[in-house]
């Protein structure tokens, strides 16, 4: 018995030390070799009080991250292959509660159907390609409202929260709220095939025919950007979770990476020689999924823009799961794979619709062991075990929010919410040093400071002292000055270069506003 | 001391030239000069400095020791010494000395009676003093010059047989005695240097005793100043406790509460206290009798002031105030206090009203009223508005009597005594105007007065007194004819009240008129609009065609109403359900398809037909979705696929040929039109450099100048252009990736949430870089930790005094008790902690909420 307490008691502490090495967030800097004894004392201090959020961070995940996510574990690698197992077979294994979350919808006249999920996983967008919209919650499986646009519906999307959503229509997008009303006409994004919401920064992007990717505020209205892509029309569209760039597939089998504020793509990769059909991004933000006509689908390290794994497969949708899943649709047939170490993706499990059905899209529930699939005539969710994410953070995404807690997060999340222009690559670029430029003109502040400097230094020469008069205080003076003058006259030029005016002059109608009392002292203009 | 006045006289003679002379060097003359003068003072301060022992210094050294040495070898002349005395506070050198001094030598003659001159204005005493005392001088002094050097024997023979010296003189043969060496002093530098480092060493160890105090404060990251907070506030009790009986009804409450025998019955028992509260009946009774009288008393009081306030009759009232006014002011007869209260209450009212001029049409209510017009009012407003501007006027009137101001209602018979006391004033004040003008007319004709230009003056001022006199004499004819004038406009304003009064009606009567007119004019165009709408929605079926064709082919009335509503909502993108479309459109939608189940041929039903036919072969959805053409389907369509799809299966469709040929096609040069873009985006971001070419015509006159081509230096720079365009491609991150284009478009708009240079304390990119690494949020963070990453430098509650910091002397043998007072520490209190760590949980979960 002894032993195996000590075991399981130094596994325990080598799991803590783990969890402690992921939330320090990479090592402190080498404080010995700092010369500087305050910094370094105030460095020292910091890294302690970071040493210890670490620790009481991996304590506290200890205590409430309890539930762990399982697979599905064959007894014999070889003789059992999960992909085997039917639906059916882990329906009979489960427990109550999900045994009920699994289901088949037929719904044969409205078309091809795509679905969305909130970002906590609770609601479910159900856009039928006919005009058919529905709104449920998947939690007490209500019909919290459906409707019919007569229109085609191209695409759903959530906003921040259930309360309203995107949905683009045969011309344009529109936002309705959760009872149905349309809010708003989007009329600028035109014909948009496929829509994004970038939850942090509240912008809503769309890609049209035309291959124009628009970005809108959804909070103020605001047209952020509007960009032609250049390559054509595409409705493969994905925002990356990690840093909110938006990766488009396009017909030369390339896939572009957009951000807001560049006109261009950020980076532009050939995935594949034909066609992209899907493109698909990994929680971390470095992996991303790639399908093409090709009958390939690709995992790309986002950080080295590297093939890391390339599969013979053809795929119309692909999804990351919260886990780590790969779901990919092909025809009537779904499949999941599973990362078994060094992105070495097998396949998992396996589901099979009715033949005839075409699987349309295919989409992971946050927060559930649960793959929602829109088809050709209706919608199904099957489950995944292990799929989702079993510990959820109710700071971050609450699947069980009350109506205040609603309200409370969705004004933090306005007041929290980002300005785009802090899409980029590498978020974590933000407050770093940037990289100096070859040549850069100097701010009004910089010249300010050498021109002081350069003063100083004219006030400082000692001038000899020559012979009589010559060297009188007065002239001393008048000569000090003329130095100064000399000192400051390039630098007073470069500022003037900067401002693009001069200073002397003050423009007309920016005159300066006297304070109240002593306005009737000003002079009035005359006329 | 019979030396000491010499003394005195001889500084002040110095006085002057104290700052100039310095250095060894005199002229001959000034020597002589000082010699006769100072030789005195010199034995004087001798004395002085004998007696010091070597407190003094005789040569170029500012201050420091005596030399007696120097005096005996003679190496300095007496010159020397009073070069020192008297240039003791004289430093640096002057370059301008000898230029001066030269003159000096002429005017040291004026210069000394100058010098009396002040001493003599300065003392008060006779100039004959100083003088004689200065030509005495000489007497006294041994006269040696040229005779070699002096020595202090010479200078001290004087003192010789002379009593009072005697310990001088033993001094001096002590001295002569011990012949001891007197080092001499240190150079400036060096003694300023010691002087410094010992200045070091007592500064330093004066700020070292700090350092215990002020470095663990210094390194703390965070300071809390949360001890001492009691700010003096004390429970109820202590409060209580401390009460003292002050006035005399608190005093008799504390005789009571205090006295012996409640306080024996509290401690005793309570019951006692109760026997203490017995009370006579007949002292009970009697009391009850008083409230009950006093109660009466106050109900008929206050019946009668209810009677009286129900009582509506004006004149009743005006007696009533009439009444109360008399009574006033019998009683200020009576009372003068009474009387200077109400004048004070009176002058107050004035102030304010001058303060404020409430009443003088400055209301929000009298702006309105003559913003619209005076004579457009009923005579009421009007009566309002002159009656406040009365009130204004009698408010801001300079008080001549208490009588005048009091009358705030007063009638018209007031009004004309009042008129004739002023102009009773009026008269007065003209005819002793009057006499004094002629009064003024006597000029006196003595003295200074009498002289011509005093005389021209006078009679200038008087014309303009005159003149005066005569203004002012004016003025008074003036406010007297307008008295006068008053009392008859008085009359006139009654007339013209009147008037307006039978003309206000009449003048509003047109203005209604208008109105009228305007109301139907109005009432008219509504009808136009009514009229309008009916042609716009007519206008609308006309533009509408197709609708218009269908409808009135095929629908009765009835349906073409609903299918005109249903065009306006669609017109209309603004907010609606989409519910009540549903339902109307619905409605119209049957009728669509009813007409065309029908089959009935109008020029949009056949084409209508033609899509249908098209429609039934369209394949399935989602290929269709590829297709770019099949995109711009219209409502006809899609109500085709609502109606068609629930009947006909799905069937497996072909492909459009579109559709097959971009597949065919897809992957064919895919690879090379990537690399094409490529090498745009490289020449775009890295433009490639030019061709050396000459300019045609130029360099080519000769047949060597061609056939050397073209010149080195082009040739040059083209290539390093080119070298350098390859570096840049090489140093891009895509240079090895074949397949991948990554932009080096410097974004302007994220340079704003980059540092531009490193932020001070930090001199390596990567240490700072490690230090903001980790989040602090709340988002990131457990709320354990969330408020000491957050924490400010500081940590003060309010109210807290921050005291400097005091120094306390450790004592090591006393016993470590805890410190007498903590004025601050780097830790916090542990209590106050807990307070704090409570605060901060709170605000964070608020903020997480």
């Amino acid at each position: 018995m002894a032993p195996a307490r000590v075991d399981t008691q130094k596994g325990a502490e080598e799991d803590l030390e783990m969890k402690v090495a992921k939330y320090s967030r990479g090592k402190g800097a080498d404080l010995k070799a700092l010369r500087d004894k305050k910094l370094k004392g105030q460095l020292t201090v910091k890294e302690k009080l970071y040493g210890q959020s670490a620790k009481a961070a991996a304590k506290a995940e200890q205590w409430l991250m309890p539930t762990e996510g399982g697979f599905l574990e064959p007894e014999d690698e070889d003789l059992e292959k999960t992909y085997r197992v039917k639906q059916e077979s882990i329906l009979k294994e489960v427990d109550i509660l999900s045994s009920r979350k699994p289901f088949d919808m037929i719904l044969p006249v409205l078309g091809p159907y795509t679905i969305e999920y909130t970002s906590n996983g609770r609601y479910m967008l159900v856009g039928g390609r006919k005009g058919h919209l529905a709104m449920m919650d998947m939690l007490n499986m209500d019909l919290i409202k459906e409707f019919q646009v007569r229109e085609t519906v191209r695409d759903v999307a959530f906003l921040h929260n259930e309360q309203l959503y995107a949905v683009a229509q045969k011309k344009y997008p529109y936002i309705y709220n959760r009872h149905g009303t349309e809010i708003h006409c989007l009329k600028e994004h035109g014909v948009a095939l496929k829509l994004q919401f970038l939850t942090k920064q509240f912008l809503l992007a769309s890609i049209n025919s035309f291959g124009q990717l628009h970005y809108q505020d959804v909070s103020t209205g605001e047209m952020i950007a509007n960009y032609r892509t250049g390559l054509g029309r595409t409705d493969v569209m994905r925002v990356n979770p990690y840093n909110a760039v938006i990766g488009l597939g396009h017909a030369g089998g390339q896939v572009t990476m957009w951000k807001p504020t560049s006109v261009k793509p950020l980076v532009t990769m050939l995935c594949h020689h034909a066609p992209v059909t899907a493109v698909a991004f990994d929680r971390s933000g470095h992996l991303m999924a790639t399908a093409g006509v090709d009958r390939k689908i690709k995992i790309w390290d986002l950080r080295k823009y590297e093939v890391v794994k390339s599969y013979r497969q053809q795929a119309q949708s692909l999804d990351f799961s919260q886990k780590g899943l790969l779901a990919c649709s092909n025809g009537s047939e779904v499949e999941i794979y599973r990362d078994l170490g060094g992105h070495n993706y097998r396949l998992y499990m396996k589901h099979r619709m009715m033949k005839g059905y075409q699987v349309g899209k295919v989409l992971f529930r946050p927060y559930e062991d649960i793959l929602g699939i829109g088809h050709s005539s209706g919608l199904s969710s099957i489950l995944v075990p292990g799929s989702g994410e079993p510990n959820f953070d109710t700071f971050v995404d609450n699947p069980m929010e009350t109506t205040k807690q609603k309200r409370e997060k969705e004004v933090h999340a306005l007041l929290d919410k980002l300005p785009p222009d802090t899409i980029m690559l590498n978020p974590n670029l933000i407050a770093t040093v940037r990289a100096p430029k070859r040549k850069e003109k100097k701010t009004k502040k910089e010249i300010e400071e050498e021109m002081e400097e350069a003063v100083e230094a004219a006030k400082n020469i000692e001038r000899k002292k020559k012979t009589k008069g010559r060297s009188k205080p007065s002239k001393r003076a008048k000569k000090k000055e003329e130095d100064v003058l000399r000192a400051k006259r390039p630098f007073l030029e470069e500022s003037k270069e900067v401002d693009g005016r001069p200073d002397k002059k003050q423009r007309i109608g920016e005159e300066v506003e006297l304070p109240k009392a002593l306005q009737r002292f000003a002079k009035k203009p005359q006329s | 001391m019979p030396k000491k006045p010499a003394m005195r006289r001889g500084k002040p003679d110095r006085g002057p030239d104290k700052k100039r002379r310095h250095g060894p060097r005199l002229p001959r003359a000034m020597r002589q000069a000082l010699d006769a003068m100072g030789n005195g003072t010199s034995r004087g301060s001798d004395d002085e400095e004998v007696s010091d022992a070597g407190a003094e210094d005789l040569y170029e050294y500012e201050e420091g020791v005596p030399e007696e040495e120097a005096r005996k070898n003679g190496r300095y002349d007496d010159v020397a010494k009073y070069e020192y005395e008297f240039d003791s506070d004289a430093s640096g050198a002057d370059d301008n000395v000898t230029s001066e001094e030269e003159e000096d030598e002429n005017d040291d003659g004026e210069d000394e009676e100058k010098q009396i001159r002040i001493l003599e204005e300065t003392t008060g005493m006779p100039k004959e003093a100083f003088s004689a005392k200065k030509k005495k001088q000489p007497l006294e002094l041994p006269s040696q010059p040229g005779d070699g050097p002096v020595t202090i024997h010479d200078l001290l023979d004087n003192i010789q047989g002379k009593p009072g010296y005697s310990k001088v003189r033993k001094r001096l043969q002590q001295q002569e005695k011990k012949t001891m060496v007197v080092a001499a002093p240190l150079p400036k530098v060096e003694r300023e240097k010691l002087e410094r480092a010992v200045t070091y060493k007592e500064a330093n160890k004066e700020l070292t005793k700090w350092e215990r105090i002020v470095k663990p404060n210094r390194e703390a990251s965070t300071l809390f100043f949360e001890n001492d907070v009691n700010l003096g506030v004390n429970t109820i009790a202590a409060i209580a406790n401390k009460f003292e009986p002050r006035n005399r009804f608190e005093k008799r409450m504390n005789e009571i509460t205090q006295s012996n025998e409640i306080m024996e019955a509290h401690r005793n028992d309570g019951a006692k206290i109760l026997e203490l509260n017995k009370i006579d009946v007949e002292d009970v009774r009697e009391r009850q009798n008083r409230l009950a009288k006093m109660r009466s008393l106050l109900f008929r009081h206050e019946m009668k002031a209810k009677r009286v306030k129900k009582i509506k009759s004006r004149t009743y009232h005006r007696m009533l105030k009439k009444d109360k006014l008399k009574a006033a002011s019998a009683d200020f007869e009576a009372d003068p206090e009474a009387a200077k209260d109400y004048a004070m209450k009176q002058e107050l009212k004035r102030a304010e009203e001058r303060m404020t001029l409430k009443h003088k049409n400055t209301s929000k209510w009298a702006k309105r009223i003559l913003k619209r017009g005076l004579s457009v009012q009923d005579e009421g407003t009007r009566a309002a508005i002159a009656a406040q501007l009365q009130q204004n006027a009698l408010l801001t009137r300079k008080m001549n009597s208490m009588k005048d101001d009091s009358s705030s209602e007063e009638s018209s018979d007031d009004d004309e005594d009042e008129n004739d006391s002023e102009a009773k004033i009026l008269n007065r004040g003209k005819e002793r105007i009057l006499k004094v003008l002629e009064e003024d007319k006597e000029i006196p004709n003595s003295g200074v007065f009498s002289l011509p230009f005093m005389e021209r003056a006078m009679k200038k001022q008087q014309e303009a007194a005159y003149e005066e006199a005569r203004q002012a004499v004016e003025e008074y004819d003036d406010s007297l004819r307008k008295l006068e004038d008053d009392s008859t406009e008085r009359n006139e304003d009654s007339i013209k009240v009147t008037g307006k009064r039978t003309f206000g009606p009449a003048k509003n009567l047109p203005k209604d008129v208008n109105k009228k007119q305007k109301l139907e004019e109005s009432e008219n165009s509504d009808g136009e609009y009514d009229s309008d709408p009916a042609q716009h929605f007519g206008n609308n079926e006309a533009t509408t065609k197709k609708d218009v064709q269908l409808g009135t082919a095929l629908l009765d009335d009835e349906q073409n109403g609903l299918h005109k509503s249903f065009d306006v909502i669609m017109k209309n993108p603004g907010p609606k359900t989409t519910f009540e479309v549903g339902m109307l459109a619905s409605d119209s939608w049957k009728t669509v398809k009813s007409s065309k189940g029908n089959g009935n041929s109008s020029v949009s039903g056949i084409t209508n037909k033609s899509k249908i036919q098209a429609s039934t072969v369209v394949p399935n959805p989602k290929q269709r979705d590829n297709n770019p053409d099949s995109d711009s389907d219209s409502d006809e369509e899609m109500v085709e696929g609502f109606l068609t799809i629930s009947d006909t299966k799905e069937n497996y469709e072909l492909p459009s040929q579109a559709e097959l040929i971009r597949q065919a096609f897809a992957g064919d040069d895919v690879e090379a039109e990537f690399e094409k873009d490529k090498m745009e985006v490289l020449n775009e971001e890295n433009p490639e450099p030019e061709k050396p070419a000459l300019v045609p015509g130029w360099g080519q006159w000769t047949d060597i100048q061609q056939k050397k081509g073209l010149p080195s230096w082009m040739i040059k720079e083209h290539d390093v252009a080119k070298r350098n365009r390859e570096e840049a491609l090489k140093r891009r991150k895509d240079s090895k990736l074949k397949h991948v284009i990554i932009s080096e478009h410097v974004d302007k708009k994220v340079e704003k949430y980059l540092a531009r240079n490193l932020p001070f304390p930090f001199t390596s990119k990567d240490v700072y870089e490690q230090s903001i690494r980790m989040p602090i949020g709340p988002d990131f963070n457990p709320a354990i930790s969330v408020s000491a990453l957050n924490r400010p430098a500081i940590v003060k509650k309010p109210g807290v005094v921050i005291k400097p910091i005091q120094y306390e002397e450790v004592n090591p043998h006393q016993k470590p008790d805890e410190p007498k007072r903590v004025i601050q520490r780097a830790i916090p209190h542990p209590n106050a902690k807990k307070v704090s760590a409570k605060q901060s949980k709170g605000a964070t979960s608020h903020k997480r909420k």
